[in-house]
């Protein structure tokens, strides 16, 4: 399992289009991949599940993959969200 | 002719057809079932996830649509939809559901509410509006299984004459193309969206036939006459031949017509009164001037700001203005600077909740008050203006102070781009006068300013004391009213004797009974929808 924070950079968080965006980033691992916000916790496939993180900019959330391309997917994903 | 059959409303939009019925009613959509037999789960998850697939092409069909047509805002809309359907959690969600026996297509309003309360409730307004986007797509998921193909407007996919209680701007733009043959609705004046919509569409329609339409939702064929403004539900032989022989009219008189898009507009005597276009988005140009537009007399900005979550940047605003003024190349292009008020969300302004929006902190005013948001504004249109001819003009203004600080902004914005290096361009500077206030002070207002465009919708909708959009005040909704021309004439002659010009862009430019009136006073250009542009040259011409 590989895992990293990160905090959010985009204005306008993890609305919408920049959960559709980070969801289909996500669908290219195999890997499981979860989002941590506090207590709380999403599938990184789902933007339904992400949205109801409600994610503001300037959250800290701990990304979680685990399987063949956790790496890879933890690094791209962490990239996303702190880069907008 | 079974009197009962017949709606009469406002002749909103002109036009005939006949057509199969198309129901657009939101917020009644009922699960078949609310249960399955024990065994069935299985097969009830599979026929979910079939539906999910069915949904899927259709929406990004409509992104594409969207795309196409230039509106990249609206496809990335339907682009979230289809991730929204697809949604693994929404999936396992669904199935829990049905394996405990409810039915899919309750199952999957069920969990989709579940969501879109949650985001209602977040703090976070744009959250909350997402709302209606998971119920939305819940909602065409739930459709699906229960086999009515249709629930949205842009699912519509065979010509036929819509009907509904009311229609925000919103459904009519997502239409397909061609697939509307008309708009009846319960709701609504020669004013509100909907007629201005289907006027810019050139689709016939008829609003304000009230109860009447429950009627009509359960018939199967609907003739409509949006000229004469009546609509009939399950026409008999003789009414639909009534409908043809207008029909063919119409043909000869559009037929008729074509000479005149080509023509610039002269009075018999010789006088020049130019015609132009109202619009309400830059794709809208290219049809403006395939039906004779000679310029721009009404752009309408506020589209840029609508359904988003940040305020357009300067930059995003000039390309937008600069692709519009290029597409007119030497015709004019008068742009109405961002008139919005308490009725409409800004991203970014924190507006009050008011009585009366429509008398509230709106258009110039908010303007004024805001500098982050009007000055973006004005330093796009500055430099847009070096590659056409752009003119601009201040929306509710009521006296010359106003017109001095807006143009004051405006010179603060000139000066900063000049100390940048920017490229600019030279900016006429005009008016709306839809206040009776700014009538009344016109001649104060002209020293200011290099025209006036009289906005007769509000104006009226001011001098009158009657609301735009309330059905009972029918009567008092033309600008055929002494009051009213009254005010135009004073604005006209103040205009004459400060050696300015004065355009008139509410619904009375394209009105023949009123052009040869608004000729006399004075006006020199009219600007309306598009497909009203040649018979108002033709009316022009018999003055």
């Amino acid at each position: 399992m590989k895992e990293k924070e990160v905090t959010i950079v985009p204005e306008e968080g993890l609305h919408a289009r920049p959960a559709a965006e980070f969801v289909k980033a996500a669908k290219a691992y195999s890997s499981d991949i979860r989002v941590m916000k506090g207590d709380k916790n999403a599938n990184a496939k789902s933007s339904l599940n992400l949205m109801s993180l409600g994610a503001k900019k300037g959250d800290k959330l701990v990304i979680q993959a685990e399987g063949e391309d956790e790496e890879a997917a933890v690094e791209e994903l962490a990239a996303l969200i702190e880069e907008g | 002719m079974d009197v009962t059959s017949k709606l009469v409303g406002v002749a909103a939009s002109e036009g005939v057809a006949v057509g199969p019925v198309f129901v657009h009613s939101p917020g009644e959509l009922k699960p078949e079932r609310e249960t399955i037999p024990e065994g069935t789960a299985d097969v009830e998850i599979e026929h979910f996830q079939r539906s999910v697939e069915a949904v899927v092409p259709k929406l990004s069909e409509t992104a594409e649509k969207m795309r196409e047509a230039g509106n990249d805002n609206e496809a990335a809309i339907f682009d979230a939809h289809i991730e929204l359907a697809q949604d693994p959690e929404l999936a396992e969600g669904v199935a829990e559901r049905v394996r405990n026996l409810e039915s899919p297509e309750a199952a999957v309003l069920a969990v989709g509410e579940e969501y879109a309360e949650m985001f209602a409730g977040m703090e976070d307004a744009y959250m909350a509006a997402r709302a209606d986007d998971v119920r939305d797509v819940a909602r065409q998921i739930s459709a699906e299984i229960m086999g009515e193909s249709s629930l949205g407007l842009e699912a519509l996919d065979r010509p036929s004459v819509v009907l509904a209680h009311g229609l925000a701007p919103s459904d009519t733009a997502r239409v397909p193309k061609g697939m509307a043959l008309g708009f009846v609705t319960a709701e609504g004046s020669k004013t509100s969206h909907v007629s201005i919509m289907a006027r810019s569409m050139g689709i016939p329609a008829v609003v304000g036939v009230g109860a009447s339409i429950e009627e009509a939702f359960k018939a199967d064929v609907v003739a409509i006459n949006g000229g004469e403004g009546y609509a009939i539900a399950d026409p008999d032989e003789e009414a639909i031949s009534d409908i043809e022989r207008r029909q063919a009219e119409l043909d000869t008189e559009r037929a008729e017509l074509e000479q005149y898009k080509d023509t610039e507009a002269h009075t018999s005597d010789g006088r020049r009164i130019e015609v132009s276009a109202n619009l309400g988005s830059a794709a809208e140009a290219a049809g403006a001037l395939e039906w004779g537009a000679e310029g721009v007399g009404l752009f309408r900005t506020e589209f840029l700001f609508m359904e988003r979550d940040e305020l357009p940047s300067e930059d995003e605003q000039y390309a937008v203005y600069r692709d519009v003024v290029e597409a007119f190349g030497e015709k004019p292009v008068i742009f109405r600077t961002l008139d919005v008020g308490g009725d409409k969300d800004l991203p970014g302004v924190e507006q009050p909740v008011e009585e009366n929006p429509f008398l509230g902190w709106r258009g110039i005013r908010m303007c004024l008050d805001v500098p982050e948001l009007f000055k973006p504004q004005l330093r796009a249109l500055l430099r847009a203006a070096a590659h056409g001819n752009l003119k601009m003009m201040f929306p509710m203004i009521v006296d010359a102070d106003e017109v001095r600080s807006a143009k004051a902004m405006l010179d603060e914005c000139r000066g900063e781009l000049e100390s940048e290096g920017a490229e600019i361009g030279s900016v006429e500077v005009g008016i709306m006068v839809e206040t009776p206030a700014a009538a009344l002070c016109a001649a104060d207002i002209a020293g200011e300013v290099a025209f006036f465009s009289v906005g007769t919708n509000d104006l009226v909708q001011y001098t009158l004391a009657a609301d735009r959009g309330n059905e009972r005040l029918r009567h008092l909704q033309s600008a055929d009213h002494p009051a009213v021309l009254n005010l135009i004439g004073q604005t006209c002659k103040a205009a004459e004797e400060a050696g300015i010009w004065v355009g008139v862009c509410g619904e009375a430019a394209a009105d023949p009974s009123l052009i040869p009136r608004l000729v006399e006073l004075g006006v020199k250009e009219l600007s309306m929808s598009a497909p009203s542009i040649p018979k108002a040259k033709k009316v022009v011409s018999e003055v």
